[in-house]
């Protein structure tokens, strides 16, 4: 691999903390003296966290398919009886 | 491309209609038996759903109880967090609190950079979104995107992270108040 990308791979070991300690203790030294690490591992940690917040938005864009489709299709009549009904009976 | 997760989505989309048959009926009857609507039940029901499914991908998944009751009990706590009036009275069980990180509201600059990655971005993210939030395993992962193998798949993950954090870097010139 490129060296920026194994670059890439051990920052994600350090925020993910799958460095042995030795490494892990190797790495935060290093980050210690060079501000263009630290740098890149707070954007990376926003990466994972926009990662996050994008598959959840996807994640709930299918639930609420599988909601239409149960609140529109015909063979599904007869879930969404049982649904109006609880919401009618109040 | 967007053929390339239509497995996975198939199979996420047959956990959600059976989850939704068995469970939302419940979670419908106690919304509603406490006053609340339809639409309320529909909220706290699918932010459960998506609770439980980030904690099924995690690998320290421990649901003690059923799925049924898991959810239902998220779901439960939902409603009386967000919708019981002077729920200072109601005693609630915090050990759901741990769970629950689905209402988050992005902040306005986040929320275009979201948009703008959905787009120019989709086969990344949607790569990374298989690898961290689905956890599927690399060699799943591979086969799903069509690499050759799961180191090409490891090379491209890091590449994917390269590219949206400099996407991130860029945007941020843009919106100023990302990086606040």
């Amino acid at each position: 691999m490129r060296t920026s990308l194994n670059e890439i791979a051990a920052i994600e070991d350090h925020l993910l903390q799958r460095h042995t300690p030795g490494a892990a203790l190797l790495f935060e030294a290093k980050m210690l003296l060079d501000a263009d690490l630290q740098n890149k591992v707070s954007s990376q940690q926003q990466v994972y966290s926009l990662v996050q917040q994008y598959s959840r938005k996807q994640l709930k864009h299918e639930i609420e398919a599988v909601h239409q489709q149960l609140f529109t299709q015909p063979e599904h009549l007869s879930f969404r009886q049982k649904i109006a009904r609880i919401f009618l009976n109040r | 491309m967007d053929a390339v997760n239509l497995e996975e989505q198939a199979a996420r989309q047959q956990l959600f209609t059976a989850l939704y048959q068995k469970v939302f009926p419940a979670v419908a009857k106690y919304v509603a038996k406490c006053g609340g609507s339809f639409e309320e039940a529909k909220d706290v029901f699918q932010d459960a759903l998506v609770s439980y499914y980030e904690k099924s991908r995690s690998a320290d998944m421990t649901v003690n109880s059923s799925v049924g009751a898991y959810i239902y009990g998220i779901s439960r706590y939902l409603w009386i967090r967000r919708y019981k009036e002077g729920n200072q009275t109601t005693r609630l069980d915090d050990s759901y609190a741990a769970h629950i990180a689905v209402e988050t509201t992005l902040p306005v600059a986040e929320d275009k950079l979201l948009n703008f990655l959905e787009t120019a971005g989709k086969r990344c993210m949607e790569l990374l979104r298989a690898f961290y939030y689905d956890q599927l395993p690399m060699t799943r992962v591979a086969q799903l995107f069509g690499f050759s193998g799961v180191r090409s798949a490891t090379v491209q993950k890091y590449k994917c992270i390269e590219k949206v954090r400099e996407t991130v870097k860029q945007k941020a010139l843009t919106y100023e108040d990302f990086l606040e």
